[in-house]
């Protein structure tokens, strides 16, 4: 290819046109250069000054496990960079309105008076203002000039400040708005892309604080409350009380312990399963803590120092009320009065309506307290001494209380004595036919099996000593099984003696033998009387199992389950004390028993009309429901000649014969003039 | 100084005096003339070259400068129209100076030591405006200022109430935006 020379021109003067044309050409190009360049600049610096920015923020959000502390900090930031006047945030409880949380950031706070105050304590429901605007659609807001002056709801305080646009963010975790910003400029704001971008990341980064601070919240929540029905737990309850006890004054008076146990709640448990067990105690909770607020938000305004009261769930089915700056101690008994008939309403479980009781204990700070401990252990004490009554109710710890415990420690510790080193014996109280109207003479028909506690200082004790103390200490299983094990073996040898004597087997008298509900309740009861059954090799119809209607109210299944096994096997059994207690017609109808004993107090008074309707009443009920009646504390021959004529069949007591030893007793049994072989 | 007030001295005076007025200014002042916006320059080269354009024009070096900033607007509105648009008239666009425009500047320069000027309002009606700096510049300020005013349209009475030309600590202009 051939080389072309360029065009140069022909003179000085096109010369210079051209060599100007060339200046200008290099002109424009520096300026296009230093456009780039400075755009390029511009964008850096901006977002090196964004990254600073949200690199503070994220400090501070890292830093900070406090919203409210977070929250000014990243507003200020947020209004510095921006340079906007006023920044402000609400928090959104439950998703209906936002509330202003009191976290504000102006540069001039003289100068946004108005709008601070106009701002501060406000709330705005979902769809109202600025706020709720971000709140009802989850997008960012902008209001321009044309706008706030016209509908904004604030747009007074708004003019009074010169401020002339605003914007609304929402702070999100999920879907969910947690907290709205909030902020206003005394300018337009035109570079919506930059502040999205900016405001969102600092918004991510605020909703990182509420989330760990929420996490920190159900962590510690979760530490000091009840799962199930979110009361505190003995933690908390722990905590507050050894708190409160040492606020208490010299006299070290005006706190209280309310020791409360559900009655009725096992047998809800075992019956429904744990589910029916959980709604119970969900809704007993609820019930206590209505009615604690309740008593608490009655006080009138004037009224001495107001008390507090801190109900916690300590156990299964254990509450304790804690209540604080008491200013009368009369106000734990009607609290606990107002408990009790809460429950009275019955609960909802599994379509059926079930009812619990309260046993409830109170105990009261006073000087001769160390700790809150010891004030515990006292309301422990009382509540068991409400639910030993058997019906519930409310105890109040009192020094015989204390004392009573004290002796009954030291019993229980003789009684282990007794168990090892035997010294129970029995007794047998006989049991006689009343016979026929008319006539006189009763027949024996069985022995009630009684133990007496040959103490080795004191001699023959009366069960009415110590049976409650074994009962407490839960002494009372190995005793019972003792005085099972002991009486049918007695029975058994008795029967051996008279059928070597060839006396007829249907005359043979029984053995009736007292359970205690803790004995009968246990799981291995029936197996137990199997055991021994054959051990013994007593018949098992000469054996009369006598229980209270304690173990029905206990656990009126298993008190079912029982009675119908022993029954398979041919045991009698036999309801004590009845016409005490509930009485109640349920258990006579649905329990198994042959054999119905009716109260010594009703015999006690027979005097009374009154009392001569309800033996009356029972020998009817008796009667229709087919259970023999065994009258008991006969101790006047006028009792036992108006029992016969009222048609009661059996009957015991001293006026009949008074409990006996065994050789005593049994020699009972011969025909006069015959002798035991023994 | 930043390298753009010599770009935009030199783009007033082409405009006005032709592209070889620039060359004989620089010849005159003595100095190498390759300035860019990008870079920073000795203060004293400007002093230089308007005192060039003084004994060039025979006017005084305020007077160069006011006639710089007035010419300087309509340039600075070609290179930076998004300084001007958010404005509806000059007193605002004026008002904006510290707040908006001198932060843009230095996101642009790092660096940049950029005048502050304190604005208050007189006991007249009119507006104060307070400056202070070793440049000693007012009057490229009075300059810009109607510039902004011839822009926008817009009418300002100037007064220089006090000045650091005439031995005062501090420059004090009062603005009338309603002559």
């Amino acid at each position: 290819m051939k080389q072309e020379a360029i065009p140069l021109p022909d003179d000085a003067a096109m010369a210079v046109e051209r060599l100007e044309r060339l200046v200008q050409r290099e002109r424009e190009g520096r300026l296009q250069a230093e456009a780039i360049a400075e755009r390029g600049l511009r964008e850096l610096y901006e977002s090196q000054v964004r990254l600073a920015l949200l690199q503070r923020i994220t400090d501070c959000a890292n830093r900070s496990n406090d919203f409210s502390e977070a929250i000014g900090e990243v507003l200020k930031e947020i209004c510095e960079h921006m340079n906007w006047a006023f920044g402000t945030a609400y928090r959104v409880e439950g998703g209906g309105a936002a509330v202003s949380c009191d976290a504000w950031y102006t540069a001039e706070p003289a100068k946004l008076f108005p709008l601070v105050e106009a701002t501060r304590d406000r709330t705005f429901p979902r769809g109202e203002g600025l706020p709720g605007r971000v709140l009802r659609d989850g997008h960012p807001h902008w209001i321009d000039e044309t706008e706030l002056a016209a509908h904004a709801c604030r747009r007074i305080a708004a003019a009074c400040c010169g401020v002339r646009s605003a914007c609304g963010f929402p702070v999100l975790i999920g879907d969910e708005i947690v907290c709205v910003l909030e902020f206003f400029s005394h300018t337009s704001m035109l570079d919506k892309d930059a502040i999205l971008l900016t405001v969102t990341q600092a918004a991510t980064q605020l909703a990182r604080v509420i989330e760990r601070a929420r996490a920190r919240a159900t962590l510690l929540h979760d530490a000091l409350h009840d799962a199930m029905t979110g009361l505190p737990n003995r933690t908390l309850l722990d905590e507050r009380s050894r708190a409160a006890f040492e606020r208490l004054p010299e006299s070290r008076e005006g706190l209280a312990v309310l020791v409360i146990d559900l009655d009725g709640f096992k047998a809800i448990n075992d019956k429904y399963g744990h589910h029916a067990g959980d709604i119970v105690l969900i809704e007993t909770a609820r019930r206590f803590d209505s009615v604690i607020t309740a008593r608490m938000g009655g006080r009138r305004r004037g009224d001495q120092a107001s008390w507090r009261a801190t109900l916690a769930r300590v156990g299964g089915d254990e509450f304790v009320v804690m209540l604080d700056a008491l200013p009368d101690p009369a106000i734990a008994m009607d609290l606990s009065g107002a408990l009790i008939d809460a429950l009275k309403a019955p609960i909802l479980v599994a379509d059926e309506y079930v009812n619990v009781g309260l046993s409830i204990g109170i105990a009261h700070s006073g000087r001769s307290y160390c700790s809150v401990e010891q004030l515990r252990q006292d309301a422990d004490l009382a509540m068991y001494e409400a639910k030993s009554g058997g019906h519930g109710g409310v105890v109040t710890f009192s020094e015989s209380l204390g004392n009573e415990r004290r002796n009954r420690m030291a019993l229980e510790s003789e009684l282990r004595d007794a168990i090892r080193e035997k010294q129970f014996t029995l007794y047998y109280q006989p049991i006689f036919a009343l016979g026929k109207a008319g006539t006189n003479t009763g027949k024996l028909r069985g022995f009630e099996a009684l133990i007496r506690w040959n103490h080795p200082d004191r001699g023959l004790v009366e069960p009415g000593r110590f049976i409650p103390a074994a009962e407490a200490g839960g002494l009372i299983v190995f005793i019972g099984d003792w005085v099972l094990r002991q009486a049918c073996n007695a029975m058994a040898r008795l029967h051996a003696e008279m059928t070597a004597q060839g006396l007829d087997p249907g005359e043979l008298p029984y053995i009736s033998i007292n359970i205690a509900p803790q004995q009968f309740l246990h799981p291995t009861f029936s197996a137990h009387v199997q055991r021994v059954l054959l051990e013994t090799g007593v018949p098992p119809e000469l054996v009369r199992l006598e229980v209270t209607e304690g173990v029905a109210i206990i656990d009126p299944d298993q008190t079912r389950q029982v009675l119908e096994q022993v029954r398979s096997w041919g045991v009698k059994t036999s309801l004590d004390d009845f016409g005490t207690g509930y009485s109640s017609l349920s258990y006579l109808q649905n329990l198994p028993f042959d054999t119905l004993k009716i109260d010594r107090s009703f015999i006690a008074s027979m005097d009374d009309p009154k009392s001569r309707k309800i033996i009356r009443a029972i020998l009817d009920l008796a009667s229709n429901l087919n259970l023999s009646v065994v009258a008991e504390g006969i101790e006047t021959m006028e009792q036992g000649a108006s029992l016969r004529e009222m048609g009661c069949e059996y009957g015991q007591g001293y006026h009949l014969g008074r409990p006996l030893d065994e050789a005593s007793a049994f020699a009972l049994v011969w025909p006069e003039g015959t002798a035991s072989a023994a | 100084m930043k390298g753009v007030v010599f770009n935009l001295l030199e783009d007033a005076v082409v405009r006005e005096h032709g592209l070889l007025a620039w060359d004989s200014l620089l010849e005159m002042a003595g100095l190498e003339g390759a300035y860019t916006s990008l870079g920073s320059y000795p203060d004293s080269e400007v002093v230089q070259l308007v005192d060039a354009a003084s004994t060039a024009l025979g006017l005084s070096a305020g007077e160069v400068l006011r006639w710089f900033g007035r010419s300087a607007i309509p340039l600075l509105h070609e290179r930076y129209e998004m300084f001007f648009t958010p404005h509806k008239s000059a007193q605002s666009f004026v008002a904006s100076i510290n707040d908006i425009i001198h932060p843009e500047i230095r996101k642009l320069n790092a660096g940049a030591g950029c005048p502050h000027f304190h604005f208050h309002d007189l006991d007249d009606g009119r507006t104060g405006l307070a400056y202070k700096s070793p440049r000693r510049m007012c009057r490229l300020a009075h300059g810009f200022i109607e510039g902004a005013a011839d822009h926008y349209g817009d009418r300002v009475a100037i007064e220089h109430l006090s000045c650091m030309l005439d031995g005062h600590p501090v420059c004090r202009i009062a603005l009338d935006w309603n002559p």
